[in-house]
């Protein structure tokens, strides 16, 4: 019977004997992981979203022991851990400060992504991956909100189940199939709670561990976008790159440190942020006949929010024409042959159903679906639309910096209106930042590789510290 | 936090359940949330006057031990039925009866100073100015009506604390040829006087209430006990509060001594890095 | 630890301090954090209400009879003593007895029942209706001689493994049960009114 000789002494030999990959694991993605070392802050957002979601799975282990997912008892079962189980109310608050923030921490990791051209080859199934957690990450966020069965809770899921209501020919009764009943009820609560508690947390556990797999084979990107691997010592690792282990362990460990002291003035000191992380109408039981005059989803999900809900029909004939002018630059980019045939018809079919006064259009409502779930799928893109020779924004044209800030003031703002009830003015804003929205994703195959980029350094900008 | 509920030109507000729009300016509750004095007189008030057909089903009597009344205080002043200091503060009636008596089930009070809060205003200052926002009106249905929540179903119950008082509410709204400014004032009895003048050189929808009471001593003292009232909901809403926020400096405290530990080892390892 | 020679060894200890700073800080506050998550295990406000003492209004009860009321999901059993219960009790041998002055220390016999008729006052007997054996709840009182199990005695019997109580809830040797009926916390708030489940002095 062979053992595997192991370098390792005592239990640790041991077990290294039987089960080698334990440290060969270890080796690969810790102590012999070569990161950059040019990690700037924004590269703390990846370890805090770990951390976020490990701090979700615990204090969500814990609040299902006391949670009833049932429509009678689930308001005062919250109400029972935040008042009667003792620390209860500080595993809730964590619960829920905690989903905010990682929205947050995610929101700011995929700024870094497009800063720094994360999603460049060769990362592009990094960023597939991460794009995928994003997807589970709303669905985890939005059955969980229906589970304290409060007036937001209830108001917000039947609004949203009633989206799926817009699909053509099917859409009611699949509305009817996800709700378990004809409006949203107990059936649709127990349901929302087994994906929020098991089936969705698993598959982002197997997102997770696969986007960071994907990440560790390729290797990590850094804020001057080259890549560390083209330049090895003698001793074949990377001369800009440093063992993940102990290096960014303890740099990770400080950054954590300020996060955790801001996650925890939330936690104790305003929890509910002023009404954005706990609904005040939230603290009203679900009452399926009476709707709250201002329903708004939660502040994560209001900058889709708003351009779904700018797509008005009026809008329709905006969009209309920018599909139109937007099908008419393919059209000259492509070279002569059937792919600009194909263009032209697939423009022709999607004009026929989208405007207003067409005989088989079809109701702007469906349309701002579609526009809403662009505006998310569209990020699975970015490695195909980005067609800068740099990856980086350190070394690319100033304006195209400049853009980017724009496009990230753009979703702060649709942000904002999507927390404000509808109003003409408003609703302008919407529409012009949700053209402003698409017109930064769908043109940048032009503008990305429009511009005099600077020149790229050989070796990673680092100073000692 | 604006406390001011103007319905606003641009009809960013639609008027709802909770009349925000419609109601009128909200009064700032002093806070005494720390004054256990207060508290108590609050929850005394509360279990006297509220507790017939509202109930606090998520609140437990021995909660309030934490506003410094004990166990045999509680049984003793606070408890009316046969509840034990342990049950939580349920009420006898059906709320299928209330409902059909009153038209609506009288709300549940144990998280309403949360539930009355919104983006514009606290819930504090919402329940504190509604309880005092009483005036007759012969019009409504019950005899009174409130200028927080027009038509209100609850009627004014502790009006022998708060005694006779005249309303004069002013308000400012689009008729068909531009503003027009009505002024009503009713008075003890809730007989109305209404004047309209047309009014120029203004252009928002405004509202101002002020009230005059007849007995100034009793009005005076029933603010401070609808003041104590409130102190007792903000608390009611969440008995935790005043803990968690001890707690945190503490926590905070130590996270700071934390990040300056994990700051010097983080510097101890990258000063080998070139 | 002999002092470092060399500028690398100087880093290690550097490092070694810096590590077990930490360590320490965090352990602290990574135990603290626990705190609330292991209390959250631990009885809350409402099973602790639900396990409340109770009240019973002795009056009730007439001689020779006995009631049952819950506390903390348990049967609670006040059986109201005539004077020949009493006398019962009085004449049992002890060798007939498997613990007959309540030493075992299973379900401890309160100090305030340590004695042979196992109650406060002698005429009200205060028991947990449950049987030491597999908590299956006897059957009685039963008078001398109308059940062959328990014969000439008088008391309860489990109809699960045939157990034998006398009437101050003490075991009959060779029987399954190797206890006593255990005696709840209890104490009189007045002559007629007893509380089962607090026996404090306050």
């Amino acid at each position: 019977m062979a053992l595997h000789k192991s370098e390792y002494k005592g239990l640790l030999g041991w077990i290294d004997s039987r089960m080698p990959t334990l440290m060969s694991e270890y080796k690969k993605h810790m102590s012999e992981y070569y990161a950059p070392k040019n990690f700037d802050f924004w590269y703390f957002f990846g370890s805090f979203a770990l951390v976020v979601l490990v701090i979700q799975i615990v204090t969500g282990i814990f609040l299902v022991m006391h949670y009833k997912p049932d429509a009678r008892f689930a308001f005062e079962s919250v109400e029972y851990i935040m008042r009667d189980v003792p620390g209860g109310w500080f595993i809730r608050y964590m619960h829920s400060t905690g989903a905010s923030f990682f929205f947050i921490v995610v929101y700011l990791h995929m700024f870094r992504g497009l800063l720094y051209g994360s999603y460049r080859k060769p990362r592009e199934l990094v960023w597939i991956f991460g794009c995928l957690i994003f997807l589970c990450l709303m669905g985890e966020a939005f059955f969980g909100y229906l589970l304290p069965w409060g007036q937001m809770s209830y108001w917000g899921a039947q609004v949203i189940v009633n989206l799926f209501s817009a699909i053509p020919l099917i859409g009611p009764d699949l509305s009817v199939w996800i709700r378990g009943d004809y409006v949203v009820s107990d059936a649709t609560l127990n349901r929302f709670f087994a994906f929020h508690v098991i089936a969705i947390p698993l598959v982002l556990l197997g997102l997770v561990v696969a986007h960071i797999l994907a990440l560790h084979d390729v290797g990590s990107n850094n804020p001057d976008g080259i890549e560390i691997k083209d330049r090895k010592g003698p001793d074949g690792k990377p001369l800009d790159g440093i063992p993940f282990h102990p290096y960014y362990t303890v740099h990770d460990i400080f950054g954590l440190a300020i996060f955790l002291m801001v996650f925890f003035a939330v936690v104790f000191l305003a929890p509910e942020m002023g009404g954005y992380f706990l609904e005040w109408n939230n603290f009203i039981p679900a009452d399926p006949l009476v709707t709250p005059p201002h329903i708004a989803p939660v502040w994560y999900f209001t900058p889709f929010y708003s351009i779904l809900r700018a797509t008005t029909s009026d809008f329709m004939w905006v969009l209309a024409a920018g599909t139109a002018a937007y099908a008419a630059l393919i059209y000259f980019a492509l070279p002569r042959g059937r792919w600009r045939y194909a263009t032209l018809a697939a423009t022709l079919v999607v004009l026929v159903l989208m405007l207003p006064k067409s005989p088989l259009a079809l109701d702007p409502k469906f349309w701002g679906v579609v526009l809403m779930g662009v505006s998310v799928l569209i990020f699975f893109a970015l490695p195909w639309i980005d067609q800068s020779p740099v990856k980086s924004m350190r070394y690319r044209p100033g304006w195209h910096f400049w853009l980017l800030i724009g496009f990230v003031v753009d979703f702060l703002v649709l942000g904002y209106l999507g927390t404000q009830p509808p109003a003409p003015t408003l609703t302008y804003i919407a529409q012009l930042g949700t053209l402003l929205y698409f017109a930064f994703f769908f043109l940048m195959p032009w503008w990305s590789r429009a511009g005099e980029c600077k020149p790229m350094p050989e070796r990673v900008t680092f100073a000692a510290h | 936090m604006k406390r001011t509920i103007t319905a606003v030109a641009l009809g960013l507000f639609a008027t709802g359940v909770l009349a925000a729009s419609a109601g009128a300016p909200l009064d700032r509750w002093p806070d005494r949330s720390k004054d256990l004095a207060a508290l108590q007189n609050g929850a005394r008030i509360f279990a006297n006057y509220c507790l017939g057909c509202h109930s606090a089903n998520l609140m437990r009597w021995n909660r309030l031990n934490e506003i410094g009344l004990d166990d045999k205080q509680i049984k003793d002043f606070l408890i009316f039925g046969p509840q034990k200091v342990g049950d939580t503060m349920t009420i006898a009636m059906n709320p299928k009866d209330a409902k059909a008596w009153f038209g609506k089930t009288p709300p549940d009070l144990s998280v309403i100073a949360r539930a009355r809060t919104s983006f514009e205003y606290a819930g504090a200052d919402y329940l504190y100015t509604l309880l005092r926002g009483y005036y007759r009106d012969a019009t409504s249905p019950t005899g009174w009506n409130n200028v927080v929540y027009p038509y209100i179903g609850m009627p004014h119950i502790l009006w022998e604390l708060q005694g006779p008082r005249e309303v004069t509410i002013e308000r400012t709204a689009h008729a068909v040829k531009g503003l027009v400014r009505t002024t009503t004032t009713i008075d003890a009895e809730g007989r109305a006087t209404v004047t309209s003048i047309p009014v120029t050189g203004e252009t928002g929808e405004t509202m101002t209430v002020s009230f005059k009471s007849l007995a100034p001593q009793l009005a005076r003292q029933y603010d401070s006990d609808i003041a104590d009232l409130v102190a007792y909901l903000v608390f009611m809403t969440e008995p935790v509060r005043a803990d968690r926020v001890r707690m945190g400096v503490w926590v905070l405290l130590y996270l700071a001594l934390f990040t300056v530990v994990a700051w010097r080892l983080n510097a101890v390892y990258w000063k080998d890095v070139k | 630890m002999s002092t470092p020679t060399t500028a690398a060894e100087a880093a290690d200890g550097e490092r070694r301090t810096a590590v077990i700073a930490t360590c320490v800080v965090g352990g602290a506050g990574a135990v603290a954090a626990l705190v609330p998550f292991v209390s959250s295990f631990a009885p809350s406000e409402r099973a602790k209400a639900a396990g409340a003492p109770v009240e019973v209004d002795l009056s009730s009860v007439a001689p020779g009879e006995m009631k049952t009321v819950e506390w903390r999901g348990k049967p609670v059993w006040i059986l109201h003593r005539t004077p020949e219960m009493i006398d019962e009790v009085k004449n049992t041998a002890a060798d007939r007895l498997a613990d007959p002055n309540s030493e075992r220390t299973a379900y401890p016999t309160p100090p305030y029942a340590k004695n042979t008729l196992r109650s406060i006052k002698p005429e009200y007997f205060i028991a947990v209706g449950i049987c030491t054996h597999l908590g299956c709840s006897p059957v009685g009182p039963k008078a001398p001689n109308t059940d062959p199990a328990l014969g000439p005695d008088a008391g309860f019997l489990c109809p699960c493994h045939g157990s034998t109580f006398d009437l101050a809830g003490r075991v009959f040797k060779n029987k399954p049960a190797p206890d006593n009926l255990e005696v709840p916390p209890h104490k009189y708030l007045s002559d007629a009114v007893v509380l089962i489940g607090d026996d404090s002095k306050a």
